[in-house]
């Protein structure tokens, strides 16, 4: 965990709303970042993250409500923000008739503060594929080339917008290296996900964001913690054994069933698997699947919306 | 300034990479170029000269046995006014006339050396390959029946008229260039509405960069490659079918700046109006071929039917082709040529201003 100093916010959205016709698609959004974190929004497609970064990008102009950077208006000095924020969009394709080197040059040009190009392709690892045009690049590569693009002025603030749908786990994993090496930078990153993982590995803290409206804030931990003081018990549904049954265990504190799965959370993981196992040799039946693991965003996510995360 | 160069270079280079957008703005004008060159400019097959004899004589007959005795010519009898009548309907390529008292001339040159006739001949310098083939003809016929004179009694002395008809290639070239210019003009749709679609154009509103840098520098690229079609066209024209420019090439040049804005701008409408590039491709096609076809660039105007020449009459590529052909050939007018640019520089504001305010930038 990072050392906690007293902390600039450099991002402050106060009640922005923006609709598309009757779709209230960011509807009464407030949250502020500090300088230096990794802020995430996870939510499902279609939850207002997108919107809300681009208004923060200045891309878009909300119907209400204040977005600040670094000071800065976000609605009214979009000039002003741009040169001093870096973006990525989600689709990653850039100009496929130039080479890696041409596009980061080209970039460099619209700024007046910039890095220099080598350090760019070193930072990011793209050296073996500088001379080679964009659409020959892999998936991966062609993401850190739209990261390196976010950083050509050397932003104090980048916007990630699902910096990592489509990749596969490697370029993944890669791509998490990098982000947190431009933490590690000082830099503050708002990203968007809709990957658990990701927002629990990457984030020192988030919003969970649904039908436009953010439906909880914290660190990962605090997240979980604040819903979830104990252990989550699974295992295939059991036709046998019903809910009552199930909540009648002891330590039992809660039940959820997801699709073919139960979900029973517990205070005390021997205690509730011993009066589980014997209730089901009772019935002559066996918990398939059996797993116990900590509660997750997953799990937070289910209990505020009553849905997984990937629908 | 730096952006919009880096822009520039950056458009230049996607162009270039792009083996179609080079095929249809550089390779497909000069295969027409050399396609029709070959067929009308080569000057194969017979040449009909008219030949009028207005001093009735034996000498003068003899002189028409000299010439023609040229193979591949077809000398035909006519009274000066009828022959220049059919040389400026195009049905010959030149008027050889035998003043009155040619005879009398020649005779008395052989004991007064300072007695000399003219033979005049009429010639259209707008039509290169006749006019020079006429020169040597007759300097050449002339040379024979001179031969072993001293000094020379009969000489030459050329005419110019203006002929309603251009040939094939002083024709072709000029409409060829029109053509060029208004595909790379209308092509500038592809590219701008391909970007928007991959949300390029989005990508770099999220930098400093300007919306007239990025318009500006796709204009930029546009005349760059207009020049070089320019300069290609034009080339392939003079050097290899000996097309007679007769105009100055800064207005030629200029004229080609004002087509390539007029269609470039054309395009930019074609990018307001498409929402994927597939609907730009196809009405980049619509909007190029009834141009291409019915803007008198293969065939005059005049010669087409009545309800596609009043067609024709609202089509820029008319007035660029015409305005381009009066310069560079001196080509009979379809219109004035202050109307011509008065129309095109009209369009460009037109349709600028149209796509200032429908384009979509996301």
């Amino acid at each position: 965990m990072t050392v906690t100093a007293p902390a600039e916010t450099v991002i402050r959205v106060r009640d922005v709303r923006k609709a598309y016709g009757d779709v209230r698609a960011v509807d009464g959004v407030s949250f502020a970042v500090e300088a230096g974190e990794i802020f995430g929004l996870l939510g499902p497609n279609g939850a207002g993250k997108t919107t809300t970064v681009e208004m923060l990008e200045g891309l878009r102009k909300p119907d209400g409500g204040a977005l600040e950077i670094l000071g800065i208006d976000a609605v009214h000095q979009p000039d002003a923000l741009k040169e001093r924020i870096g973006v990525t969009l989600q689709t990653a394709e850039l100009y496929p008739k130039l080479t890696v080197v041409e596009v980061l040059d080209l970039f460099r040009s619209f700024y007046r503060r910039t890095l220099p190009t080598a350090q760019l392709i070193e930072f990011l690892d793209l050296g073996e594929r500088s001379k080679a045009l964009t659409r020959q690049l892999s998936g991966g590569q062609r993401q850190r080339l739209a990261v390196a693009l976010a950083l050509v002025n050397d932003p104090e603030v980048v916007f990630l917008d699902e910096p990592t749908t489509g990749l596969d786990p490697a370029a993944r994993r890669s791509l998490w290296d990098l982000i947190e090496r431009l933490r590690a930078q000082g830099k503050t990153i708002l990203l968007t996900t809709h990957y658990m993982e990701e927002a629990e590995h990457l984030c020192d803290r988030l919003a969970i964001m649904d039908h436009g409206r953010i439906l909880e804030m914290g660190s990962p931990s605090e997240l979980v913690d604040r819903r979830f003081r104990e252990r989550a018990i699974r295992f295939d549904s059991i036709a046998g054994i019903d809910d009552a049954e199930l909540a009648r265990l002891p330590a039992v504190s809660s039940l959820k069933h997801d699709g073919e799965t139960t979900w029973l959370y517990t205070g005390d993981v021997p205690a509730t698997i011993a009066a589980l196992l014997a209730l089901s040799e009772a019935r002559g039946v066996e918990p398939e699947n059996l797993t116990i693991r900590k509660a997750t965003l997953e799990d937070v996510f289910l209990d505020l919306t009553g849905r997984g995360l990937r629908d | 300034m730096r952006a919009l160069r880096a822009m520039t270079i950056a458009n230049m280079r996607g162009y270039v990479r792009d083996r179609q957008a080079l095929f249809w703005t550089l390779a497909f004008p000069l295969i027409f170029v050399f396609l029709f060159g070959s067929i009308f400019g080569g000057g194969s097959g017979s040449r009909t000269v008219a030949w009028v004899d207005e001093d009735g004589t034996p000498a003068a007959a003899a002189l028409r046995a000299a010439f023609a005795a040229v193979p591949g010519v077809k000398l035909v009898d006519l009274d000066r006014a009828t022959a220049l009548e059919k040389m400026k309907s195009g049905d010959n390529s030149g008027v050889i006339v035998v003043p009155k008292g040619y005879a009398d001339i020649v005779a008395a040159a052989a004991t007064d050396p300072s007695r000399q006739v003219a033979v005049t001949f009429y010639v259209d310098p707008s039509q290169q390959s006749d006019s020079a083939f006429m020169a040597a003809y007759v300097s050449g016929v002339l040379a024979q029946v001179n031969l072993g004179q001293k000094p020379v009694a009969v000489t030459s002395h050329a005419e110019t008229i203006q002929t309603a008809q251009l040939n094939g290639v002083s024709y072709l070239v000029p409409s060829i260039l029109g053509m060029a210019l208004m595909q790379t003009g209308i092509f500038a749709a592809i590219p701008l509405v391909a970007d928007r679609q991959k949300l390029i154009l989005k990508r770099l509103a999220a930098t400093p960069l300007k919306r007239w840098q990025l318009i500006g520098s796709n204009v930029i690229m546009r005349l760059v490659i207009a020049l070089v079609q320019f300069v290609l066209i034009v080339g392939v024209g003079v050097f290899a079918f000996n097309v007679k420019i007769v105009g100055s090439l800064l207005v030629i040049a200029g004229l080609a700046v004002l087509g390539s804005l007029a269609f470039t701008s054309l395009g930019y409408v074609i990018a307001s109006l498409a929402k994927t590039e597939e609907a730009a491709n196809g009405m980049t096609s619509a909007v190029q071929f009834p141009l291409m076809f019915l803007s008198g660039t293969f065939w005059p105007i005049s010669l087409m039917p009545d309800f596609l020449q009043a067609v024709a009459r609202f089509l820029p590529l008319t007035y660029l082709s015409d305005a381009l052909r009066q310069v560079m050939v001196g080509g009979s007018a379809y219109a004035p040529l202050g109307v011509c640019v008065a129309i095109l520089a009209g369009w460009t504001v037109l349709c600028f201003g149209f796509a200032a305010r429908r384009f979509q930038w996301q």
